[in-house]
C-alpha cells in the first residue's frame, strides 16, 4: 500500500482475477458441453433413461448463477476497498496536519517555558509570553475537543440537547458571539432577512457550525474580512446563506470539501492551518439536525457561499424531529437520575 | 546567558506562527543577533533579496509556498547561506527531502531552546570557517580538476558541475586536511554538525558523487581514498591554489 501506483496494481490484480474467473467458466462450459454430447451418444447405446435426468442442466444453471453472484460480490468488495484506500490516503494527510497543529502550539509553549527558566525576562515580556502560552493551550484544547467530539458524533454517542427555538434569533446570537471571539469589527458582518420560524436546534452544536464557518471565512480571506448573512424561509425549511468574500473554491473541488480529512492544497491558498475536519464536522451536525448544507463559489477570489437548510418544526420531517426531541428528553432524564443518585 | 562570538550576525526567521516567531525573536535578540521575521515564503524571498543574512531559520509548513520550495529558491541565489529548518514532521523522508532541498540542518518541533542556540552557533561557526578558508584560496586545482569555492562551481576536463553547499563544505574539509585520515565521525561532526547517531552512509553517498565527477576512474580513486573501517583521506601531490 505504500507504493504510489498501488491502486493501479490492485486494479490489475482484480482484472486478472476476473479474467481468470471467466476463463474458468468458459472452460467449464466447453467441458460440460463436450461431455454432454459424448454422453448423449454413448447413453443412447447404453440406456435411454440415462438421458432423461434434467438435474445436470439445473446444476449448470445453478452453478452459473452462483458464479455471477460471487463475481458481483467481488466487485462490490473491490469498490469498497478502493474507497477505503482513498480514505487511508486522506487519513495520512490528516495525521500530518494534526501533528503540525499539535506540535506548533506545543513547541511555542515549550520555548516560552525554557526561556523563562533560563533567562531574566522583564515583567512586561513575561505577561506577553503568558498570554501567548494561554492562547496556545486554548488552541490545543480546541483541536483535541474537535477530534473527540467528531468521533462521538460518528458513533452517535453525543449528549444531544435539542430544543425548539427561533432559528434566526439563535443564529444572530451565535454570530454576535463569533464576531467577538474572532475580534472582528462590527462592520465585518452584514445580515438581513426577516424570518419567523422555529426549528429543532442543539445550540452547542450549532455554535460549532457558526464558528467553523467564521473560521473558514477568516482563514481564507486574503484582505479585509467581509461576511454577508441572509436569512430566508420557504414552506418547509429555514435557510441561512453565509457568504464570505475570500479566495473562493475552485468549481471542480466544491463537491469534495465536506469530505472527512479533505483539504485543498493550492499554490494560491494563503493558509496551511487546519485538519480537514471543520466542514465535515459542520455537515455532520447539520445532517443530524435533519438539514442540509451546500456550497457555491463562482471561482477564484470570488468568495464562497454556504447555504444551510433546517427543517421547520411541525412542518417538515416530523418523525425525525420528534425523534430528536425524544432522545434529548431521554438524555435529560438520564442526567437527572444520575444527579439524583449522587 | 552571555553574548556569544557571533553576536551581531543577522538572522532571518521565516515562521507563520506568530507566537513561536515572537519567542524565537526574543531569544535570538538576547543572544546578540539581529533578527527579522518573515511570516510567509513570499515575504522571506523578498527580504532575502533586499538584505543580506548570515543564517535563515526556516519553518516547513508555510502559507503560499512551503519551506522546501523557499529553501530551494534561496539556494539558487545564495548557495552558501546556512539554512536551519524547523518542522513538525519527523518522518525520515521529510528530513532527507529538507537536506536535499538545501537545508543545512534540521530541528523537529518541539525543540529545546539550548539545542537550537547551539546549532545556530555551530552553523555560524562553520560558515565563518568556510568563508575564511575559501577567502584565502577560493580556487583549487588538482589533476584535471578545478573547484571554485566562491561560486560553488567545479570543472573536470570539459565537464562542469555545480556543488551544493554541503558538498563544497565537505570537499573543503577534505582539502584542508589533505594527507590526514579523517574518520566518518569527525566528518559528521565538523561538516554536518551532527552526532554519529546518523547513518554514516550519508557521507559515503556524497563521496560516490564527488568521485564520479573528479576521479579519472571512480572505482580506483586516486584523490578521495577510502581508509578501511575508518573513513577517508584526500591525497594529492600537485595541489595548486590560485
Amino acid at each position: 500500500m505504500r507504493k504510489r501506483n498501488s491502486l493501479i496494481y490492485y486494479v490489475t490484480v482484480f482484472t486478472l482475477a476476473q479474467l481468470a474467473w471467466f476463463s474458468l467458466l468458459a472452460l467449464w462450459i466447453t467441458w460440460y458441453v463436450t461431455n454432454y454430447i459424448m454422453m448423449t451418444e454413448v447413453g443412447e447405446q447404453v440406456s435411454a433413461e440415462f438421458l432423461a435426468e434434467s438435474t445436470n442442466i439445473l446444476a449448470l444453471i445453478g452453478g452459473l448463477v452462483l458464479l455471477v453472484v460471487i463475481s458481483i460480490a467481488m466487485s462490490l468488495i473491490f469498490i469498497y476497498l478502493t474507497k477505503q484506500m482513498n480514505l487511508t490516503k486522506l487519513y495520512d494527510n490528516f495525521i500530518g496536519n494534526v501533528t503540525h497543529e499539535l506540535k506548533s502550539p506545543l513547541s511555542s509553549i515549550q520555548l516560552y517555558l525554557e526561556t523563562m527558566k533560563s533567562r531574566k525576562v522583564p515583567r512586561s515580556k513575561q505577561d506577553e509570553f503568558l498570554g501567548l502560552m494561554l492562547r496556545d493551550t486554548q488552541r490545543l484544547n480546541h483541536l483535541i475537543n474537535s477530534i473527540l467530539e467528531i468521533s462521538g458524533l460518528e458513533q452517535k454517542k453525543m449528549a444531544y440537547n435539542y430544543d425548539v427555538i427561533n432559528a434566526q434569533e439563535i443564529s444572530e446570537q451565535l454570530i454576535s458571539e463569533a464576531i467577538t471571539d474572532y475580534r472582528l469589527p462590527d462592520t465585518a458582518v452584514n445580515w438581513n432577512g426577516n424570518t419567523n420560524c422555529k426549528c429543532v436546534i442543539d445550540q452547542d452544536a450549532f455554535r460549532i457550525v457558526i464558528n467553523n464557518l467564521f473560521d473558514n471565512a477568516v482563514k481564507y480571506s486574503s484582505s479585509q474580512i467581509k461576511i454577508d448573512v441572509k436569512f430566508t424561509q420557504n414552506l418547509k425549511y429555514f435557510l441561512m446563506t453565509f457568504c464570505d468574500h475570500g479566495i473562493g473554491i475552485p468549481i471542480k473541488k466544491q463537491d469534495k470539501i465536506f469530505q472527512k480529512f479533505l483539504r485543498i492544497y493550492d499554490r494560491e491558498s494563503p493558509s496551511v492551518k487546519g485538519t480537514g475536519l471543520g466542514l465535515y464536522w459542520v455537515r455532520e451536525i447539520i445532517k443530524s439536525h435533519g438539514g442540509k448544507i451546500s456550497v457555491f463559489s463562482a471561482g477564484r477570489n470570488r468568495g464562497t457561499a454556504f447555504t444551510i437548510e433546517l427543517p421547520i418544526y411541525k412542518t417538515a420531517k416530523k418523525r425525525y424531529i420528534n425523534y430528536l426531541l425524544k432522545i434529548t428528553q431521554k438524555n435529560i432524564g438520564r442526567m437527572e437520575t444520575q444527579n439524583g443518585t449522587e | 546567558m552571555a553574548l556569544n562570538d557571533y553576536s551581531g550576525s543577522r538572522i532571518l526567521i521565516v515562521e507563520d506562527e506568530d507566537s513561536l516567531a515572537i519567542g524565537l525573536e526574543f531569544n535570538l535578540s538576547e543572544e546578540g543577533y539581529h533578527v527579522r521575521i518573515a511570516s510567509d515564503g513570499k515575504q522571506a524571498l523578498k527580504y532575502v533579496e533586499e538584505d543580506s543574512y548570515d543564517l535563515i531559520l526556516l519553518d516547513v509548513m508555510l502559507p503560499y509556498m512551503d519551506g522546501f520550495t523557499v529553501a530551494e529558491k534561496i539556494r539558487d541565489k545564495l548557495p552558501q547561506i546556512p539554512i536551519l529548518m524547523l518542522t513538525a514532521r519527523t518522518a525520515v523522508k521529510d528530513r532527507i527531502r529538507g537536506l536535499e532541498k538545501g537545508a543545512d540542518d534540521y530541528l523537529t518541533k518541539p525543540f529545546h531552546l539550548q539545542e537550537l542556540l547551539v546549532r545556530i552557533r555551530g552553523m555560524l561557526r562553520r560558515k565563518k570557517w568556510y568563508q575564511t578558508s575559501s577567502a584565502l584560496s577560493p580556487v583549487y586545482r588538482f589533476g584535471e580538476n578545478e573547484v571554485n569555492f566562491e561560486n560553488l562551481t567545479c570543472r573536470s576536463g570539459n565537464k562542469e558541475m555545480k556543488l551544493t553547499a554541503r558538498e563544497a563544505m565537505f570537499l573543503r574539509y577534505l582539502i584542508d586536511n589533505a594527507g590526514r585520515v579523517i574518520s566518518r565521525k569527525e566528518i559528521l561532526e565538523k561538516v554536518w554538525n551532527l552526532d554519529s547517531e546518523v547513518e554514516t552512509r550519508t557521507i559515503d553517498n556524497f563521496v560516490v558523487r564527488l568521485r564520479k565527477f573528479f576521479e579519472p576512474d571512480p572505482s580506483n580513486p586516486v584523490y578521495i581514498k577510502s581508509v578501511r573501517s575508518i573513513g577517508y583521506q584526500f591525497e594529492v601531490n600537485d595541489i595548486s591554489s590560485v
